[in-house]
């Protein structure tokens, strides 16, 4: 029991590393721009497939996978900012449409993946040397070992972006107050532009990682990702990113812990537990950032 | 065109209500002009459409002769026009520093530069001591003293200031005073909103006096104190 408990925690920090990065540009892309991205498990699922094409096609091992999905990601989510978003601001409750609209953007990325991978479930194969690593008793796969220390690098490097960068701090004034930035002379567009970009890159790593810890993907797999996000960013508390980082760590671990003193078919209605279980105790979220508007 | 900044005509509604009803305002370089009027008189809704905040439903704005009516607020700001809130709106959760270091973002000067810019901002409005503090961690006064220092970063030609005394001690009321007499000396026009007349008297090259949506008076501080509309607005006799 003591080593299946070890063994939950560490693949509940694993997995929550992913979880952390789903929630953070979730978080992100809310806070900026105040749209519901509904269609986010997509960009995620869109990154694994990207690792998948390139494993298949070039023999790229999937970790040299990571910058090619975060470049090819962002290049994309620019242009894609200004597609979709801008026009929601016409209408008379932005945040709804945003959530009808970009439902219809992960239905439409969905069928995309269909058509271009069919219903199949793809994996990458490809193993690592060695296989495992063992820390103290648990012995955990050198993929996923690495997929956390890419999770962690990137955490890294984002709080570093968002704290220490001019344009870091904009967004996080943007998530603050969307007013007065605008008066300063900030145009909220390029800076929702930039939002938007990043969050995408951010999913594309994701969905590379999400390749390398989970056995299988499919292009329906999205739904799921984007529900983990939404429960870590209600969790995290909403348009917090680093709330986010925290709350998906911790999702992760409650989760894998649950499958070792729960049957597996319950481990997803943890995740709902907790949802509602935080919207009704605590609406602002487990890191209580109210005071950040 | 005689203003620096120049409304024309504006009318703003919001649903069946006339906010502003061709409100003609202009300030010159230099001059300091007061908004009095009772709540809902349409000084805030002014304020909102010069900043582009609020797009009006009729008139003009012009900037230096410039049409600015429906530009975006930051090409707007770009053009030199500042502004401050009755509540103030700062980046609670940021340093009073990184504050502001936000309106310079664009800024064409290295990050050590625009530090020690905003550093000596900190210093004229005495909060360069707490410069490492998050701005959530000031008092309501001191936090319209940073927002005025925010907005002076972009060294505006108009600002605007939406109740900078309302709810401040009257010691920092009167170093605002100050500032605001500093801002006006040194060439840049300034619209003012406040209900505190005594302060509005005191700063005011001139004074428009607001009600329901349209100007009732306007002229120096002796002609605003006579004026029976303006007594009217304001007593109810």
């Amino acid at each position: 029991m003591h080593l299946l408990i070890l063994n939950g925690l560490a693949n509940g920090l694993i997995v929550g590393g992913i979880y952390a990065l789903v929630g953070v540009s979730l978080s992100l892309l809310y806070g900026v721009l105040r749209v519901v991205n509904f269609a986010h498990g997509e960009f995620v699922i869109g990154g694994s497939f990207v690792a998948y094409v390139l494993f298949q096609r070039f023999g790229l091992p999937p970790l040299a996978a990571v910058p090619v999905a975060a470049v090819a990601f962002f290049a994309l989510g620019w242009p894609a900012y200004y597609l979709l978003i801008p026009r929601l601001a016409r209408s008379e409750d932005p945040e709804a449409m945003s959530f009808l609209l970009m439902y219809g953007v992960s239905i439409a990325l969905s069928a995309t993946l269909l058509l271009l991978f069919e219903a199949d479930t793809r994996s990458i194969d490809y193993s690592f040397t060695p296989t495992s690593v063992a820390i103290g008793p648990v012995y955990v796969s050198t993929a996923r070992l690495l997929a956390f220390a890419v999770a962690v690098l990137v955490s890294v490097a984002l709080a570093w972006f968002l704290f220490r960068t001019l344009h870091g701090k904009a967004l996080r004034a943007a998530i603050m107050n969307r007013d007065a930035i605008q008066i300063l002379g900030v145009d909220i567009h390029r800076l929702s532009a930039l939002a938007f970009a990043l969050a995408s890159a951010l999913a594309g790593v994701t969905g590379v990682l999400v390749a390398l810890v989970f056995p299988a993907f499919n292009a329906f797999s999205g739904a799921e990702y984007a529900i983990i996000g939404f429960v870590v960013v209600v969790l995290g508390g909403l348009g917090n990113p680093i709330g986010a980082l925290a709350a998906g760590v911790l999702y992760g671990l409650a989760e894998q812990l649950a499958t070792v003193f729960l049957p597996q078919a319950m481990a997803p209605i943890v995740g709902f537990a907790i949802l509602v279980g935080t919207i009704m105790l605590r609406p602002e979220g487990l890191f209580g950032r109210r005071a950040v508007r | 065109m005689t203003g620096l900044l120049e409304t024309r005509a504006l009318v703003k509604r919001f649903g069946g209500i006339t906010a502003l009803d061709g409100v003609d305002v202009s300030v010159r370089r230099g001059e300091v002009v007061g908004v009095i009027g009772v709540n809902g008189a349409g000084k805030t809704t002014l304020m909102n459409c010069v900043c582009g905040l609020s797009r009006p439903d009729g008139g003009e704005i012009f900037l230096d002769g410039k049409r600015i009516t429906r530009s975006a607020p930051h090409d707007i700001a770009h053009l030199g026009v500042g502004r401050t809130f009755q509540v103030p709106r700062v980046f609670r959760r940021m340093s009073l520093l990184d504050n502001l270091l936000v309106p310079v973002l664009d800024a064409a000067a290295p990050d050590w530069e625009l530090e020690r810019r905003a550093a000596s901002m900190l210093e004229r409005m005495q909060l360069l001591e707490l410069r490492h503090n998050h701005a959530e961690e000031l008092s309501g006064g001191q936090q319209k003293l940073l927002e005025m220092a925010r907005m002076l970063m972009r060294e505006p030609k108009v600002v605007l200031l939406d109740e900078p005394f309302a709810g401040v001690h009257p010691t920092l009321c009167r170093f605002m005073i100050e500032q605001i007499e500093a801002m006006a000396a040194a060439g840049t026009s300034v619209l003012l909103i406040s209900h505190d007349l005594t302060s509005i008297y005191r700063l005011s090259d001139r004074i428009v006096a607001l009600n329901q949506g349209q100007i009732i008076a306007e002229g120096d501080v002796e002609a605003i104190r006579g004026s029976p509309a303006v007594i009217e607005a304001y007593l109810g006799t």
